[in-house]
């Protein structure tokens, strides 16, 4: 017998014990979930079978209609965070470099940034009604503040030495900023974004929710009001993938910017 | 030869009126070209406040500080920092931290190559070019240090005590190549650091310097015999003399610091 | 140069200034470019929050929303110190539980609010919920990281005065651990604001989140922003309150 093929057998059985033992809680509710569900132990309403669900959301996704309102979603979500990114970047690091912007930035931020944003959803529908451009508008103010705050942040946190070594190496004020701070304050940035990403995915979600309009949010709420559990939780899993999705590309484009950290 | 630094009446101070300290206090000294000095002092004497003050750094607020004559104003090209947390680019290799300050300069591609990789030779950092500042020793982030410095070719060094942070055997060995570094380039060096020996090893003067404001105590000359080897000048009678001098001046200042 | 406490006060002045010029453009935007309908001036806005509390309109509605944040948050810190304490020091409950924080980990718990609906119907439950759900994993990340990292000096220079297996936890890795849970805390009180705002705007007869949205509908504007700045300023209050609690209770650090 091969000694190598051996030890490495004996390397993946510890391996599979180790998954194994992170995944067995889900996989025992998982199936508790369909037991009590097939045996109707709690009301079909509440908890539909996990096969029924599965089924609802291939359906939905099969027909197109999950795939669509996951788009109109995305696309809220996505476009009024981009917008937030540039602007908040932009202000933050202007106002971390400029006494004069920080000066009138300041205090805006620091009234701006604690109230709870999704308390201006009835203004913004008042002002902007409820179709794509309002929610655009909603991400984009809600996901400003933390994009600015954290560009601040790491701009102002940028060590003196670095800003010295590039001047007397011959960077020119203007460079500055493109050869050493920009680069030099990107982890923080980066962390903002990755603050302010869920934070879109909740101001859109919200917003379909209580103005309409299509999206995740709003078939969540359609199937409670024609009690359709199935089509909520099917909505809920779609949700999920969305915001591990997104989680996994904002941290797959950190690692990549961010090798050398 | 190029390189002299002349710093006369120099005051610096810092923060404005209850908080209002004065670091540096008229201070005239020079430094000739080719020239390595030391400048050793008590802790919170304004050593390094000097050392940025010459760099451009920082502003003095009286007295001027010129480089072959030329009053500086701020930061250039010809004055090169060699600082003592490394502030190397994290985000740029060995390499790239080495070809920063050509870049800026608008050397062509071909040639930064050529330079850098004398440098990093020079370090003995050679295989080393695509590492990161996090992939390194502090001993091997230093060597990054110099030779970025080195590279765009300043006529002066000014080192923020360099090897505090690394062990003894390591800074010794990054001394020797210092010094031959220094002989081979003539280039005038500027070296702050608390350590008497070092100072006394590497330099042809050492500016002891008051405490609290601070200003020139006394200079002393070191007239050694370089020829020999470490072990031959460390242990000869010249070196502890001349260790002794700088020593007693030095203690002076830190038992008034003591008595206060 | 002036006396340092005019300096200062002059300071304060010149620092708030941009916030006037905001509140300035607002009152001569409204009823000028915009109609006050859709932008009332502040002048009305400040009016329509005294005559709210004067009217003890406001208290109702506002005492429901701090009581379903308070009880959601404290659950959240009990749950959530609990938990991240327990999965750092005993592998069999991290086992169990980080497949299911993991997997909630991305996503955004308003999402809930309907499975919420379906479950416990509209209203305090619902809020609470929410609240405890969205303020658990700040929570529980944070204690988690602090007691897998209590400095194993610490531990020992304990063991080495005689201190048992078992007061360790409580005399050694809570305390060490609280500056960090005190930072979850910190991260979860605007979260718990944002949660307990939507759960009120999709599901409640009641709270400051349903008020903001009902006065809205039917037009009454001005009664709409005042809640918005009444809320804006109970959040922002809550945060001061505890990073000043937190500045006294951690005193050591």
């Amino acid at each position: 017998m091969d000694v190598t093929a051996d030890a490495s057998r004996g390397l993946d059985l510890s391996r599979l014990v180790e998954f194994g033992k992170s995944v067995y809680s889900l996989v025992i509710l998982l199936v508790l979930w369909e037991v009590v569900g097939q045996l109707g132990l709690i009301h079909y309403y509440f908890l539909p079978p996990l096969s029924d669900i599965l089924i609802r959301f291939a359906e939905l996704t099969l027909s197109g209609e999950m795939l669509f309102n996951a788009y109109l979603t995305l696309q809220r979500a996505l476009i009024g965070l981009a917008i937030a990114s540039v602007l908040g970047v932009i202000v933050g690091v202007l106002s971390a470099r400029n006494d004069i912007v920080d000066w009138f930035f300041d205090p805006i931020i620091k009234i701006g940034y604690p109230v709870p944003i999704i308390s201006l959803i009835p203004v913004f529908m008042l002002w902007f009604g409820i179709g794509d451009i309002s929610k655009i508008i909603m991400v984009a103010v809600g996901t400003f503040w933390p994009v600015a705050v954290n560009a601040r942040e790491s701009t102002r946190q940028v060590e003196t030495n670095l800003i010295w070594s590039a001047q007397m190496m011959g960077t020119s004020d203007r460079r500055l900023l493109w050869r050493v701070v920009m680069p030099a304050a990107l982890p923080g940035i980066l962390t903002g974004f990755q603050i302010a990403m869920p934070l879109s995915l909740i101001i859109t979600f919200v917003f379909e929710m209580v103005a309409g309009g299509g999206g995740l949010g709003a078939l969540e709420i359609q199937g409670v009001r024609s009690f359709e559990s199935a089509q909520v939780y099917a909505a809920i899993i779609a949700i999920m993938l969305i915001g591990i999705g997104l989680d996994r590309i904002l941290r797959f484009v950190r690692g990549r910017l961010l090798h050398w950290t | 030869m190029d390189g002299r630094v002349t710093i006369s009446g120099l005051e610096k101070v810092y923060g404005q009126g209850a908080e209002r300290t004065k670091a540096i206090e008229d201070l005239n000294f020079e430094v000739d070209g080719g020239e390595f000095v030391s400048v050793v002092g008590p802790s919170g004497c304004g050593k390094s406040t000097l050392l940025y003050l010459i760099a451009g750094f920082l502003d003095a607020t009286e007295g001027t500080i010129s480089v072959d004559g030329d009053p500086i104003n701020g930061p250039g090209t010809d004055r090169g920092v060699v600082f003592q947390d490394y502030a190397l680019f994290p985000w740029r290799t060995v390499y790239e931290n080495v070809t920063y300050g050509l870049e800026e300069d608008g050397v062509p591609k071909d040639e930064r190559q050529n330079i850098a990789q004398k440098y990093i030779d020079m370090v003995d950092l050679d295989g080393f070019e695509d590492k990161y500042p996090k992939e390194l020793s502090g001993g091997m982030k230093q060597r990054v240090g110099i030779a970025r410095t080195l590279a765009y070719e300043p006529k002066i060094l000014l080192m923020d005590e360099p090897f505090g942070a690394l062990d003894q055997p390591l800074r010794e060995s990054l001394q020797d190549q210092l010094l031959d570094i220094w002989s081979d380039l003539g280039k005038t060096a500027l070296f702050i650091t608390h350590d008497v020996e070092e100072a006394v090893y590497l330099s042809e003067r050492v500016l002891i310097m008051t405490r609290h404001p601070g200003t020139k105590k006394t200079v002393a000359e070191i007239d050694l015999d370089r020829s020999g080897s470490r072990e031959e000048i460390v242990t000869s009678d010249d070196f502890a003399h001349f260790k002794n001098d700088v020593w007693k001046s030095l203690h002076e200042e830190t038992q008034t610091e003591v008595t206060l | 140069m002036l006396p340092t406490p005019v300096q200062g006060v002059v300071n304060t002045i010149v620092d708030w200034i941009p916030l006037g010029i905001v509140v300035l453009v607002w009152e001569l935007v409204s009823g000028g470019i915009v109609a006050t309908d859709v932008l009332p001036a502040p002048a009305t806005v400040g009016a329509e929050i005294v005559g709210l509390f004067v009217s003890g309109e406001v208290f109702s509605h506002l005492f429901i929303s701090l009581f379903r944040v308070g009880v959601g948050l404290g659950l959240s810190i009990l749950v959530g110190v609990l938990l991240g304490v327990g999965m750092a020091r005993s592998d069999p409950v991290e086992n169990f539980f980080d497949i299911f924080l993991s997997m909630t980990y991305p996503i955004p718990k308003t999402a809930l609010v309907p499975l919420a609906i379906l479950w416990l119907g509209v209203g305090t439950k619902t809020a609470i919920l929410i609240v405890f759900l969205a303020c658990l994993l700040p929570i529980v990340l944070n204690a988690n990281n602090a007691a897998e990292n209590v400095d194993q000096n610490l531990v020992w220079a304990a063991q080495m005065m005689g201190t048992d297996e078992r007061s360790i936890l409580y005399k050694i890795v809570f305390p060490a651990t609280i500056p960090e849970i005190m930072t979850g805390v910190r991260q979860a009180v605007p979260i718990a604001f944002i949660a307990l705002v939507s759960a009120e705007l999709i599901a409640s007869n009641a709270g400051m989140g349903y008020l903001i949205l009902t006065s809205g509908q039917i037009g009454n504007y001005p009664t709409m922003f005042a809640n918005i700045v009444i809320i804006s300023a109970v959040a922002f209050v809550a945060v001061r309150a505890f990073e000043e609690a937190r500045g006294r209770l951690l005193v050591w650090t």
